[in-house]
Parts: structure tokens; C-alpha cells; sequence
């Protein structure tokens, strides 16, 4: 595709809390321009193919979001070896996604045309949702915002020649692609017409499973026709999306409305990492971090009350409890990507969020994934009667009982070590909440702060919940929730 | 020799615990059942909380379900899980309400139905934050699995041998923080350990009034804390202070000597 070689690269220097691209990640509202841009990477074949392949945005689509704005915040973090390990963390990440798509075409997450346009696109996003706002960029702000887009590629491939040099050559490139370069993708598909109306809750509302999804069923169409009437002309009539009367209309009225909201209200509430808290209090960080996790807290409390004093729903027989929690537990947490089976993209998502959680370096990262794969190995030759190279949910109910295992117990500790940052055989509390978030679960109170997990305490813990014996606030946070 | 270091003459014992025996034996007198008598033991257990909460308590521990009471016929079991589901659920407000902290001791075995755990769970959550008095249930607990597990735990965290004390080894025991055991209630007249709390009870005294667990009331309990009160508790020290006051003989609960 487009391809300009005449410029100079940009100076990833300029990357840092100073960028103009950090004032724009700051605001909640950024996070729709995320998912807008992620529909318009859906729709390039191979983004698509590997979105559906391997990501696990379908089945859980906040963590593709917040991940998303956690990689933007570490680059522009003001310790340059932080964005440094973040880019070099992202390049490992991509180049374990390649593979061949249902028509026979070969995708690979490291293609640099596709990741170009993973940047392109996010740049149009952000501009296109800033002008919806109703405050449109000047000339000279959006060229900054887009050296500091093209800064971005140049970190992540080494040189941004796939992205055209300047903003004024960028829109060619742009409608080029939208014109000739996108699809009609399922995982664009997916995006569009399934996500919205099925999207789990943020984990804060998890409890009032009821609540949510009235809320859904009334923000939903809305987000979702706001998102399809921002979409470029071409992709709309691609995908088949009818011009429905006042969407545009509406879509200006979400954004500005807002837009508005984040004038009136104080800004630390409109800002994404308050939002953020909120909706999934485990990833709160900082000052706030305290309030979410007494409010967590309450809330954790509120909810166990609540289902002490609701009424016994006549209990289930015993018999056929242990197959169903399996059949939860497969659903919830082996089952990444959503799609019915386990296989190895499954327990691939899973390394690949620890790694992100742990800020891993690439030796730690390589032992992680190898100690999956050694997993993986496992529950196929143990599980995959079929040898169909996967692991269905009849299959895994079947066995599940007999999954004490060898593989699983070097995951733990393998597990264990990566998050023993200072290596003195024992989790502190800031490496527990390193990985999961939140405070240590158990009983701390008498002994006081400096309560540490042992390696057994550590181990035995991820087999419990692993075997689907036993729930875990922190492995629930990592794994099935968001 | 005092291991604890505490008064050896605490009016009130920090930790008591209840071996909760008779409930069959209360219901065969009345031709009643078996689980007649577990259902009557509900009321037992919290008049028992009570009591202990208002005589300043601090700890107590109830004996409910060991590792070997799976072996009971399935039936009861059934019964019991669904008994214990109920009378958890019935309480856990007012539990909370008063400030008690709920713990479980076991409850590890996949035979408990997930409501239950589910349930459990709850409750521990909810009373999480209470400082009041510490109710600690021994459900599906053995006293040797919890020594097996520690030495397990030492073994994997690869500590050293010479390392290994017995401070160090309480650690990995469940709930480090509990302190020992007191003193130990056995109704029914029953005197045996029957796997309860192996370590915690090394220094414990122990009473074993005659009454049936279903009949037991504050007024039992209040005696019991009151043979406590009168027993000379020397921790394996050789020489008595009063030793013309031999316990066994002014308990009047004490069936017999041993």
C-alpha cells in the first residue's frame, strides 16, 4: 500500500507525558475512539483474521480496552525504558500471532502495513471524534498529534515508512485503504452487530447482573449506532449499514452531550483512569486506588448479603453440581477467546495477560509461555479425544476432575517466580498487586503489613482455582473478568 | 514453663472450643431420629455463641463436621450439608450485627455442595471486617491433614531443616493468627481428641460435662469456664503452685478420673 520513504523518521523523544496525545488518552471519551478504531482494524483482512484468531476481544472486550489505553499510557510514560519495554513487550506479543486465515490467506500480526494502519487508524479516530466533540484540532495540533502517531510506529517496526510523512498526504492514504484495503470481515461483524448487545459487565457491575443488562439494553444501540454512524462512508456501505434517520444526529448528540458533561463536571471525574476505577476497580491505580478498593470492598460485602438473604432457589442436586461448575469454569476462564473450545490461542490469551500485568522481560516471557504450552500439551494429550486440536466443552467436562497435573503445577511456578520481582521466594504485597490488583485476599488483618505468600501458599492456590475447586478474587480479576 | 507466657491464671480463657457430641444419643433417648438431634443442636450453638461473646470470649471454635464424618451414611450427610446451609443463612445477619468473625477451618473436600461453599464464602466475606469475637467452624477438618498440609507447604517452600521450629511451623498451619486453645468443652462425657485442632489444643484443658450437646446451654457453658477458672494450669511445668488443690476432684463436671 502506500508507501513513502522520502521523509525523515519522527524522534520517539517527543513520546512522554508532554505528548499532545496524552491530554486526548486522559479523557474517558477516548476510550469509544479506541473501539472506533478497532472496527476499522477489524475490517483490514489481516487484523481481522488474527482478531478472530487469537484475540480474545470477543469474549473479553473491556480487557482488549484497557489493555489498549494501558500500552498507550506506558509509552508515554516519562521513563523512557518503560516505553521502551512496552514496545519491545507489544513486538513479542505480535510476532507469536500469525496464521492462516479461513480462505486460505496467511496473516501475521507483524505485518507492517497492517500495523501502520493500526496506528493510522487510531490517529483518524482520535481526530474524527475530536471534531465530533465539537471542538475541531487546528492545523498544527493534529500535525503534532500525527508525528507523535508516526513516533509511535517508528518505536514499535524502527522507521514509519508505511505511514505517509505528513497529516495532508495522510488522508489519500487513508481513503486508499478504506477504498481498496478493508473488508467486510467477521470480526468487523462481530464488532458491529454482537458486541454491543452481548458485551459482559465491567466487573464492578457483575454483581447486579439484572442492572446491567438494562443498562446495555438501552446504551448499547446507542453506542453501537453512534460508533456506525462515525464510521467512514465506504466501510458503512460495506458492511451494509443502512443510513438510519438521526443517526448522524444522534451521534453528534452523544458526543456533544459528552462533551458538555466533561466541561460541567470536575475533570478528575471525566478522566479515563477515574473511569477506569470505576468500572473495573482492580485496575485502579494511585490516590484513588484506596477509595476503589474500600468501595470494592463494600460492594463485595453488599453482595454476599445479598445472596445470604435472597431466598434458597432449591438447591441443586449434588450430583450434578461438580460437572456444572466445571462447565462454568471452562466457560469463564480456559475459554479466552469465546468460541466454544479450548485450544492454544486460549491459554496463549492467558500468558499474554500475565505478561502485560507483570511488564515481563523477554526471558521471563519465553518461560511463561513455554510452561502454557507445556500446559496445553498436556490437556491435549490428555483431554483431546478427537484429535481435532482442541478441546471441546463435552471434553473437558468429562476429564476435568482428573486434571491434577504435572504442566499446570510448573505454571504455578513459573507463575509464582515472575511475580517474585525481588526474588526472595515470597509474593509481597505490591508484587500480589502487581498481578492481580488487589490486595492480598486472605486474612491479613492481625498480622499486619508485612504479610507475605509463600511459594506453597502460591502454588496451592492457583491449583484450587485452576481445578475449578475454589474462586479467587485475584485470579477472577486476572482471568474472567473484563 | 509457660510456652505462652500469659497469666497461668486467666479468669477468662481467650480461646475455648466445643467438641459438639450427643446429638445422636440426644435423639435415640427421645426415639427420635438422628437428625432430630442435629437439628436440635442449632439452638445449642447459638446459645453457646452468645454465652461466650458475653462472658468475654475472644476466640471460640465449634467442632462441627470432621474429615471422618464423610464416612456417615450418605443420607445424613445430605442432611447435614443442607442443615448447616440453612442455620448459616438464618444467622449470618445477625452474626454480622454483633460484631462476630466468621471463619471455616477445612472445607476443602469437592464433596461440599457448591451452595454451601458458595455460602461459606459469603459469610466469611461479610464478616470479614468484624472485631468482635472470632467464630472459627471446624467443617471438614482434621487435625492431622492440617499438620500433613504444613509440613507439605515447608517441604515445598523448601525451608530448611535446622529452620524448622515450632513457631515457624505454626505459620503454615490455616489461621496462624488463632491463638492455642484454652480450653476444650467435649459434651456427652465423651473423652476422646477425635483429630480436633491437634495442634492448637497442646495446652488446652479440657472439660467433659455429661449433657448432651442438643441440651447444652449458657448456664453449662458458664460452668464450664468456671472449672477453667479453678484448674491450675501449668503447661507441662512439674510442680503445681496449690498442691493440695487437685482440679479433678473440685470439678464437679468431670466424669471420674482419668
Amino acid at each position: 500500500m502506500s508507501v513513502d520513504t522520502s521523509a525523515g523518521q519522527p524522534d520517539i523523544s517527543i513520546l512522554g507525558p508532554g505528548a499532545s496525545l496524552n491530554t486526548y488518552c486522559q479523557d474517558a471519551r477516548w476510550g469509544l475512539a479506541v473501539i472506533r478504531a478497532t472496527i476499522l482494524e477489524a475490517a483490514h483482512p489481516q487484523i481481522g483474521a488474527a482478531l478472530i484468531e487469537n484475540s480474545t476481544f470477543v469474549a473479553h472486550p473491556w480487557r482488549r480496552v484497557f489493555n489498549t489505553l494501558l500500552s498507550v499510557q506506558r509509552i508515554l510514560d516519562a521513563d523512557p525504558r518503560v516505553r521502551d519495554r512496552e514496545a519491545a513487550r507489544l513486538n513479542r506479543l505480535h510476532a507469536r500471532i500469525a496464521g492462516v486465515d479461513p480462505k486460505g490467506r496467511p496473516y501475521n500480526a507483524m505485518d507492517a502495513d497492517a500495523r501502520a494502519w493500526v496506528v493510522g487508524s487510531l490517529f483518524e479516530s482520535t481526530v474524527n471524534l475530536s471534531r465530533m466533540s465539537g471542538v475541531s484540532m487546528d492545523a498544527a495540533e493534529m500535525e503534532r498529534l500525527y508525528e507523535e502517531f508516526r513516533a509511535i510506529l517508528v518505536l514499535l517496526e524502527g522507521n514509519a515508512d508505511h505511514l505517509p510523512a505528513t497529516v495532508t498526504d495522510f488522508w489519500p492514504y487513508f481513503e486508499d485503504v478504506i477504498d481498496r484495503g478493508l473488508e467486510n470481515t467477521e470480526a468487523m461483524r462481530i464488532i458491529l452487530f454482537e458486541l454491543f448487545g452481548r458485551m459482559p459487565a465491567p466487573p464492578l457491575l457483575r454483581p447486579y447482573p439484572a442492572l446491567w443488562s438494562a443498562g446495555r439494553a438501552m446504551a448499547g444501540p446507542v453506542i453501537s449506532e453512534f460508533l456506525k454512524a462515525t464510521l467512514p462512508e465506504p466501510v458503512r456501505q460495506r458492511a451494509g449499514l443502512g443510513e438510519l434517520p438521526g443517526s448522524h444526529l444522534l451521534a453528534r448528540g452523544v458526543y456533544l452531550g459528552t462533551g458538555v458533561a466533561s466541561r460541567v463536571l470536575p475533570e478528575s471525574w471525566t478522566r479515563t483512569d477515574t473511569m477506569i476505577g470505576l468500572l473495573d476497580p482492580s485496575r485502579a491505580e494511585g490516590s484513588g486506588a484506596q477509595l476503589v478498593t474500600a468501595l470494592r470492598r463494600q460492594q463485595d460485602r453488599a453482595a454476599a448479603l445479598l445472596r445470604l438473604l435472597s431466598p434458597l432457589s432449591g438447591d441443586a442436586p449434588a450430583e450434578g453440581s461438580a460437572a456444572r461448575s466445571a462447565d462454568r469454569f471452562f466457560a469463564e476462564v480456559l475459554d479466552q477467546t469465546g468460541d466454544g473450545y479450548v485450544s492454544w490461542p486460549d491459554l496463549a490469551a492467558m500468558a499474554r495477560e500475565i505478561a502485560s500485568r507483570l511488564d515481563l522481560d523477554a526471558d521471563g516471557e519465553e518461560r511463561l509461555f513455554d510452561a502454557f504450552a507445556g500446559w496445553w500439551r498436556e490437556l491435549a494429550n490428555a483431554l483431546d479425544d478427537d484429535g481435532d486440536g482442541r478441546v471441546s466443552r463435552a471434553e473437558y467436562a468429562a476429564a476435568a476432575s482428573s486434571l491434577a497435573s504435572p504442566a499446570l503445577v510448573r505454571v504455578a511456578e513459573v507463575l509464582f517466580d515472575a511475580t517474585d520481582k525481588d526474588d526472595d521466594q515470597s509474593i509481597s504485597a505490591a508484587e500480589h498487586r502487581a498481578l492481580f490488583r488487589t490486595a492480598f485476599s486472605r486474612d491479613v488483618e492481625t498480622s499486619g503489613e508485612d504479610v507475605r505468600y509463600t511459594r506453597s501458599e502460591f502454588v496451592r492456590e492457583f491449583l484450587a482455582f485452576m481445578a475449578g475447586r475454589k474462586g479467587s478474587a485475584g485470579y477472577d480479576s486476572l482471568l474472567t473478568q473484563a | 514453663m509457660n510456652p505462652k507466657g500469659s497469666d497461668t491464671r486467666a479468669s477468662v480463657p481467650r480461646h475455648v472450643a466445643c467438641v459438639m457430641d450427643g446429638n445422636g444419643r440426644w435423639a435415640r433417648q427421645r426415639r427420635l431420629p438422628r437428625t432430630a438431634g442435629h437439628r436440635a443442636a442449632e439452638a445449642a450453638v447459638i446459645d453457646v455463641i452468645e454465652a461466650a461473646r458475653a462472658a468475654g470470649v475472644r476466640w471460640l471454635s465449634l467442632y462441627a463436621f470432621s474429615t471422618e464424618n464423610w464416612r456417615r451414611p450418605s443420607d445424613e450427610i445430605d442432611f447435614l450439608m443442607g442443615l448447616v446451609r440453612r442455620t448459616l443463612r438464618k444467622h449470618a445477619l445477625s452474626m454480622c450485627a454483633r460484631g462476630i468473625r466468621c471463619r471455616f477451618l477445612g472445607v476443602s473436600d469437592p464433596r461440599i455442595p457448591p451452595g454451601l461453599a458458595r455460602d461459606i464464602a459469603d459469610l466469611v466475606e461479610l464478616t470479614r471486617g468484624n472485631r468482635g469475637m472470632t467464630l472459627t467452624i471446624a467443617f471438614d477438618h482434621g487435625g492431622r491433614r492440617d499438620i500433613v498440609e504444613a509440613a507439605r507447604a515447608l517441604i515445598r517452600d523448601r525451608v530448611p531443616a535446622d529452620q524448622v521450629t515450632e513457631e515457624s511451623f505454626a505459620r503454615y498451619l490455616p489461621h496462624p493468627d488463632t491463638p492455642d486453645v484454652d480450653l476444650v468443652i467435649r459434651t456427652s462425657g465423651e473423652q476422646r481428641i477425635s483429630n480436633f485442632m491437634l495442634w492448637q489444643v497442646a495446652y488446652a484443658e479440657w472439660v467433659f460435662p455429661e449433657v448432651l450437646w442438643p441440651d447444652f446451654r449458657a448456664e453449662h457453658f458458664s460452668e464450664c469456664l468456671h472449672v477453667y477458672r479453678n484448674r491450675e494450669r501449668r503447661f507441662g511445668g512439674v510442680r503445681p503452685r496449690f498442691p493440695d488443690l487437685d482440679p479433678e476432684l473440685t470439678d464437679p463436671l468431670v466424669k471420674g478420673s482419668r
